[in-house]
């Protein structure tokens, strides 16, 4: 799992250490090395806050955050577990609480899309799918209508299917990040699933009918 | 390539991570194959999100460079947000609230019960309504009827 989340930041050579290591450097009171800690699991982190939030300073602020709250109970943190699991415990839970905050839920989708939006639902049902692959990659709008769809979910079902698709964590995993049982990590995954299909579904016939 | 066998490449041809041979069988089978074709344009709806490598949307803002990491740097949102944790607990005069409306509720109930069951209708009732101890309870033994009682 730490494998996953060790990355090497742009313009800075980061050591080798483990993540242990440096961990142990900082509680002995070295506390510089936490910024080589924060620069290899940062992409990672941002990653993660961006599939929930498609503010950017949002998902920067909640990362920063984290590994802020990762600084002050590292302490706490046993070595049982990967470093890298263990923060992304910490930044799903702020994200989980960030989107409870909000409460502002859109059951249904609203329908004052943009015309680059509306262009994109159209694509999405004439173009071939390696044209969609592609396409989607170059479009904001993709990346924008995809968090709309989203946004309709419930705060927990968006949690799981965020982690099982994107994470691509286990039931398991998921019920231990969370703090839930593996049953209702599986309810709340074929509900998201059932939820997100059918507001898609609705999605893909306003692009057929426009 | 059947059609679940194609659903689970979905995210592997998002990601660009299945080999040439199965992606151009998927493809093979998307062609053919009316359902799996709207259930992937379903799916490509959310797999930006889902499946993206999600750092070109954040190449496309812009952003100040990355700083070290210094506890300095806490977001605003988020002081305010401890802030708000030390505050008293907002559910108790919620709670207080809901009390006083369950009494209130209980109180005017009870002031607005029907006549019959004042205390004056109480007095008036007619003999075949006042029940004995054992009639009332339900789990006492049927009496069985006797003549009297079919006479009266």
């Amino acid at each position: 799992m730490s494998g996953r989340w060790a990355g090497r930041r742009a313009g800075r050579r980061l050591s080798d250490k483990p993540d242990e290591e440096l961990i142990t450097e900082v509680l002995g009171g070295h506390t510089d090395a936490f910024s080589e800690l924060a620069a290899r699991h940062r992409p990672r982190v941002e990653r993660l806050c961006r599939r929930f939030f498609s503010d950017e300073e949002m998902s920067r602020d909640i990362a920063q955050e984290s590994f802020i709250r990762a600084y002050t109970a590292l302490a706490t943190y046993r070595a049982e577990m990967p470093f890298g699991g263990w923060l992304r415990a910490i930044v799903v839970n702020l994200c989980y609480d960030e989107l409870r905050r909000r409460r502002r839920r859109p059951e249904e989708l609203v329908g004052d899309f943009s015309a680059p939006e509306v262009q994109w639902m159209q694509t999405a049902h004439v173009a071939s799918p390696e044209d969609l692959v592609g396409e989607a990659e170059e479009r904001r709008e993709a990346y924008d209508l995809a968090h709309r769809l989203l946004d309709t979910l419930k705060p927990e079902d968006r949690m799981v299917m965020v982690l099982k698709e994107s994470e691509d964590l286990s039931v398991s995993e998921i019920a231990e990040t969370l703090g839930w049982s593996e049953a209702k990590v599986k309810i709340r995954a074929f509900r998201a699933r059932q939820a997100l299909r059918k507001q898609a579904e609705r999605m893909l016939a306003m692009g057929r009918n426009r | 390539m059947n059609c679940f066998e194609a659903r689970q490449e979905f995210p592997a041809l998002w990601r660009k991570t299945a080999t040439a041979e199965r992606r151009s069988e998927l493809l093979a089978h998307l062609k053919g194959c009316e359902k799996c074709d709207h259930a992937f344009r379903v799916f490509a709806l959310t797999a930006p999100v889902l499946y993206g490598k999600m750092e070109q949307q954040a190449s496309q803002v812009s952003r100040p460079a990355r700083r070290e990491f210094s506890l300095a740097d806490r977001p605003s949102r988020f002081a305010q947000a401890s802030r708000e944790v030390s505050r008293p607990n907002r559910w108790l005069p919620m709670a207080a609230a809901a009390a006083i409306f369950v009494f209130a509720t209980s109180a005017a109930y009870l002031s607005a019960r029907a006549p019959r069951d004042s205390f004056g209708d109480e007095l008036s009732a007619p003999e075949t309504s006042m029940t004995s101890d054992t009639t009332s309870d339900p789990l006492a033994p049927e009496m069985p009827v006797t003549e009297s009682d079919l006479a009266s």
